[in-house]
């Protein structure tokens, strides 16, 4: 339905891809409240409901500031610019089905349509060695997990004779309508999954591929990809492994993964020099802190993922935008930038202090409501404990950058800046700290 | 109107996001127009919603705007909510219209300072925060003023910062009422479990229900808001920054440390009544600590020489006025003289700041002198302040708010005759060095020379506030004299009458005692400073006497008591831990995260091969959990 | 013959898929045997379509049932191929840059 939309962007240049973006999201959020445009019998393959929609408007708002700040660097990133944009759109036609989909086979071919033209993003640099070692990595990895998760998949049909998300059990005597091999085939699945969103130990691949990958791209990666394979994640939570609750565990196994790539994730960032590789590993820490949603489905964890997506997309694009902007991608890089740029520092510090979770920006309220969520379940209360240590820490990485800025001497050299640029920079602070002010905002789109 | 409410705070908030963000930009005039013009326009909204609320008050007593909602999940939600009562319209009244009058002040009495902008940034963000203080109607938007009016009084009281001693004054400022604030703190924290609510309205209503009388959880609760007051409003035994902070321009200390923010506690305690009527222990404790704090720091006032100083200790015995009416249970008795206070106190310390601007910034009063000629407009309202300060009977606002609360500190339900003779004596020594103030001030021979005179902007505040310190008393008479009980009337919508206790003397021996004791103070001034002055230079011969009048002056050594309590041993505990002893857990901290940091990088080898082996390794170990579960 | 010995088959093909990409040097292998473990999995699912284990377990009998699994296999197919294709181009561009598919060579970003 959406797809159809997408196509006609094909080989088109920054103002039209924004343009499309934008009448995209308008019919989006129309669609959102309850305007059909046209209907196709999806066969209970794809099921629009309102969060599915609701995470569509914010990866489409969020791409369309991703390709208003840095459409310029797409441009120069290489010669072929359109084709870029095309597979940028490519990925959020994989991103829309991820967030409907009803079937696993819609859940395996979403991530596939999402992860192929990221590998070509990934190492779009021809030239650069990081590039293609980044972009064979990332392809080998992926390629490695996608066999991990049809292997679950088949599995799963073969414990339920169904590719459906939900499942008719039916239990005869002994059996309790959850076989062995379907408990299998969801553990495959969840390591898929897990590899998506770079939870520990299946995150190797993120530091490598962020830190090689071409600055825009790696924005466009770590922001609204990662949001949308946590999206198809906290579908398959809530639907699929919720209906095995008896037969595992997944707390205690959430648990575990959730302070292992919290500590990784940290623990790592903290020792950075270079600060793109800071924010590879600090995603990481924050897909430590989304899979808090994971954790323990229920109304409050989906509401916090979205702010936490939104509040985290628009913050780390921010950021991005600017590190791009940057000649130097050190932390020596940014010495003085205050000086230099004040703009772009003081809403850097914005950007940061919202990753950081400090209070009256975004972040804030994605973490309040990531806790909230394990609170609510009553037990795993040392879990929150963690996560506000790791909060913690990550402060420490996060003030680094702005210390560079503010309290170092240097000069940082960025290039040329277009008041175009700064202004969007200024509306996108200024966005983040009314989410951050006014939460019931985003939130309040959530109820009807 | 009260649809407009949120432009009160949001004009001088206006205001201050101008002067902050755009104020190296901006000429002189027009950052005063700005500064002045953004409080004197909340001033103006406030007058015309206060006739609104007198002339039709709303049914439910208060007028409240919900700006919006802040944050809400399923047991907590705080919403931005604006509210105005009769209580609250009253501090409304004095911030705004105080506020402007000496912002009008402010902008000739800083005209030749460097950080113009600055200035009135800070003031414009201070108004801001205490409207706030005073409108929210939820103690977590409360404790934000709260907060935001510290923040100003910290940055405000080291305006000057390049001098070492004004930098100190601030922090000592900040960490003393710090210590309240965390008090405070805790006690909302509690107030929360209790109730599980922090909307003032819905404790007042619940709280009755909730807590049996004096029970120990409602006394802490108490006992913790009254610390927090304590700390804003300078009461024993947190009253030791307030002289200190005199170090920040006149108009400062004016507006927040004599007219508003010292008033905070006030404020707190009045708006949390029902808590405190709760807990028997804390009314207690309340009054005890107003009496104390006005006594002692009456006696400091006596012997002080820097008039900034002088008119501190006396606003700290001023509010310890106001505690005693608290804790006695004289609800409105305490606003009133909140209420004439701001007026006489805002106008003592503006009339001194134009003298101090004069004679070349001179704190000393014994090299003043005889400036009753010279500068005759300051001279008269200073000597209209100085009345109402000294509560001359029935010519002066102080009068009818502190007999008030004299006659109140015997006969309400809490009063005792104790209570009463302190404050009685604390009456005595206020007229004492209000004589002495004005005498030396004023009276005698020339000591400095004078430089520059007050302006007009200067002298119009001072004017009016004149007339209000004479005035402002007319509102509210003792009922034995004239039925006009105009303040009371209004203020009782909010805050319960005072209790009486049974067979109590007659009112009018007290208010003849009262004005007695007041009119004898001023001639014993008179008598010491001016009729026989041989009398002091006689007692300066005596050590002993010396002795008490140095201990006085330190503010019956308070400062040193702290020293040597909390601050030397807090100096011999760093001492010990020279080597370190905690910096070791960090250290090792520091080292488990660091190794623990190889251990990742040692992991993260670039080998993809090995990244497989990883994800391997996580399946096997996810598989064999689930097996063996 | 039993759906047991398909599983079995099927795990192990996957699993020499997996030994395969952990043990080999050289990229198009390591891509080849990623494709083994693809075909595992559609090996199992075409067995599956006929013999639905819980199913066979719980004796019940659905005619119709499994078709939509041999569609699946298809669709695996295709997304191969688009793998293959992004795949490939992507060695030969490392290729050009280093005249070497082993991955052995891929270690400049670490830590």
């Amino acid at each position: 339905m959406i797809c159809s939309i997408i196509v006609r962007n094909k080989g088109s240049f920054r103002h039209i891809a924004a343009f499309g973006l934008l009448i995209l999201l308008i019919a989006n959020i129309l669609e959102t409240y309850g305007k059909d445009f046209f209907h196709v019998n999806t066969m209970q393959l794809l099921q629009f409901d309102r969060f599915g929609f609701l995470f569509n408007s914010i990866a489409l708002g969020a791409t369309l500031i991703y390709v208003l700040l840095t459409g310029k660097e797409i441009e120069k990133s290489g010669k072929y610019a359109a084709e870029y944009f095309t597979l940028i759109f490519f990925v959020l036609c994989g991103i829309f089905i991820l967030s409907a989909y009803d079937n696993l086979l819609m859940l395996f071919l979403g991530i596939e349509i999402m992860s192929i033209p990221l590998y070509i993003l990934t190492g779009s640099d021809k030239r650069n060695l990081k590039s293609n070692e980044a972009a064979l990595k990332y392809f080998l990895m992926g390629a490695f997990s996608t066999g991990l998760m049809l292997m679950g998949i088949a599995l799963m049909y073969g414990g339920t004779g169904t590719f459906q998300l939900e499942v008719q059990r039916i239990s005869v005597g002994m059996y309790k309508g959850v076989s062995f091999l379907e408990i299998t085939g969801l553990l495959f699945l969840m390591v898929a999954m897990a590899f998506k969103v770079s939870a520990a130990p299946f995150h190797f691949w993120t530091p490598d591929v962020y830190d090689g990958a071409p600055a825009v791209f790696t924005s466009f990666m770590a922001t609204i990809v990662k949001a949308a394979a946590f999206v198809a994640f906290i579908k398959l939570c809530d639907v699929r492994m919720t209906a095995t609750l008896g037969a595992i565990d997944w707390k205690l196994l959430f648990a575990l993964i959730i302070v292992f790539t919290l500590l990784i994730g940290n623990i790592t960032a903290v020792f950075q020099q270079s600060v793109k590789r800071m924010l590879a590993y600090s995603s990481i820490a924050q897909a430590g802190f989304m899979l808090f949603a994971l954790f323990n489905v229920n109304d409050v964890a989906k509401e916090g993922l979205l702010l936490y997506t939104a509040a985290y997309s628009l913050a780390t694009i921010g950021i991005f935008a600017i590190l791009v902007k940057m000649k130097d991608y050190t932390f020596e890089g940014y010495n003085g930038l205050a000086k230099t740029q004040p703009v772009l520092a003081a809403t850097n510090t914005v950007f940061l202090l919202s990753l950081a979770g400090i209070p009256l920006t975004a972040g804030f309220f994605a973490k309040y409501y990531m806790l909230a969520a394990v609170v609510k379940t009553g037990s795993y209360i040392w879990l929150v404990v963690v996560g506000v240590l790791f909060a913690a820490v990550s402060v420490y990485y996060y003030f680094r950058v702005i210390q560079a800025m503010y309290f170092r001497n240097g000069n940082a050299a960025t290039e040329t800046i277009t008041f175009s640029f700064k202004t969007g920079l200024i509306i996108l602070a200024a966005i983040i700290i009314l989410i951050g002010i006014l939460p019931q905002v985003l939130l309040n789109w959530f109820y009807f | 109107m009260h649809q407009y409410l949120f432009l009160i705070p949001a004009l001088p908030l206006a205001g201050f996001l101008l002067l902050s963000l755009g104020g190296r930009h901006l000429s002189r005039k027009i950052i005063a127009w700005i500064g002045v013009g953004s409080v004197s326009a909340a001033a103006i909204f406030t007058i015309i919603l206060g006739l609104q609320f007198l002339q039709a008050p709303p049914p439910e007593g208060s007028y409240t705007q919900t700006l919006w909602q802040w944050m809400s999940t399923e047991n907590f939600s705080c919403a931005i909510n604006l509210r105005v009562d009769a209580l609250s319209l009253v501090f409304l009244f004095i911030i705004t219209f105080v506020g402007a009058l000496i912002h009008i002040y402010s902008s000739a009495f800083m005209r030749h300072d460097r950080d113009y902008a600055r200035f009135f940034a800070s003031m414009n963000l201070f108004v801001c925060a205490m409207l706030l203080l005073v409108l929210a109607d939820n103690l977590v938007l409360m404790y934000l003023g709260w907060e935001g009016v510290g923040l100003c009084s910290y940055l405000l009281i080291g305006f000057w910062y390049e001098t070492p001693a004004n930098c100190h004054a601030a922090n000592k400022a900040f960490y003393v009422t710090r210590i309240g604030d965390t008090a405070m703190a805790i006690g909302l924290f509690l107030l929360f479990k209790e109730l599980g609510t922090l909307n003032i309205p819905e404790i007042l209503q619940q709280a009755p229900q909730h807590f049996t009388a004096a029970s120990p959880n409602i006394t802490l609760i108490a006992l913790l808001l009254l610390a927090g007051g304590m700390g804003k409003s300078a009461q024993l035994p947190l009253q030791t920054w307030l002289p200190d902070a005199m170090a920040g321009p006149s108009p400062v200390s004016a507006l927040i440390h004599a007219a508003t923010m010292v008033t905070a506690g006030v404020y707190l305690i009045a708006r949390m009544h029902v808590v405190f009527q709760l807990s028997p222990v804390a009314m207690d404790v309340t009054a005890i600590v107003g009496a104390l704090t006005l006594f002692i720091a009456g006696c400091s006032a006596l012997v002080q020489t820097d008039i900034k100083r002088i008119l501190a200790y006396s606003t700290i015995s001023q509010i310890g006025y106001m505690f005693l009416a608290l804790g006695v249970g004289a609800w409105s008795a305490a606003i009133f003289h909140f209420f004439t206070h701001a007026f006489f106190k805002a106008l003592l310390f503006l009339a001194a700041g134009a003298i101090i601007e004069s004679l070349h910034h001179e704190h000393d009063i014994f090299k003043m002198g005889g400036l009753r000629k010279k500068m005759p407009l300051v001279f008269w309202t200073f000597l209209a302040g100085a009345a109402a300060l000294a509560a001359l009977p029935l010519i002066s606002a102080g009068f009818f708010s502190k007999d008030q609360i004299l006659w109140y500190a015997w006969s309400a339900g809490n009063g005792s005759p104790m209570l009463w003779f302190v404050a009685l004596a604390g009456a005595f020594i206020t007229a004492f060095y209000t004589t002495r103030l004005m005498i030396v001030v004023f009276w005698g021979e020339m000591k400095t020379h004078i430089g520059e005179y007050p302006g007009r902007a200067m002298t119009i505040p001072l004017v009016i506030l004149a007339i209000l310190s004479v005035i402002a008393g007319f509102i509210e008479w003792p009922h034995n004299m004239v039925h006009l009980t105009l303040f009371s009337d209004l203020v009782q919508k909010v805050l319960p009458a005072t209790m009486l206790q049974d067979d109590l003397p007659e009112e009018i021996v007290f208010q003849i005692i009262a004005a007695a004791t007041a009119l004898f103070g001023v001639y014993t001034g008179y008598v010491f400073y001016q009729g026989n002055k041989a009398l002091i230079e006689e007692w300066k011969q005596s050590s002993a006497l010396m002795q008490i009048r140095n201990f006085l002056f330190k503010g019956w050594a308070f400062d040193q008591l702290y020293d040597a309590l909390f601050v030397r041993p807090f100096k011999f505990l760093t001492r010990i831990n020279k080597s370190d002893l905690f910096d070791k857990l960090y250290n090792g901290i520091a080292l488990v995260s660091r190794r623990l940091n190889q251990l990742f990088s040692i992991s993260q080898n670039g080998s993809l091969r090995w990244y497989i082996v990883g994800v391997l390794i996580g399946i096997i170990f996810i598989l064999t959990l689930q097996l063996m579960l | 013959m039993p759906i047991q010995y398909y599983i079995a088959l099927a795990s192990a093909l996957f699993c020499i898929g997996v030994v395969g990409v952990l043990t080999r040097r050289n990229a198009i292998i390591i891509f080849m045997c990623i494709e083994l473990m693809l075909n595992a999995v559609n090996l199992l699912l075409v067995a599956f379509s006929k013999m639905p284990f819980n199913i066979a377990e719980t004796g019940a009998s659905n005619a119709s049932a499994g078709a939509d699994a041999q569609l699946f296999v298809f669709f695996i197919m295709v997304v191969a191929a688009a793998e293959v294709s992004v795949g490939l181009a992507i060695i030969v561009m490392m290729y050009r840059n280093v005249h070497s598919v082993d991955i052995n060579f891929l270690n400049r970003l670490k830590n």
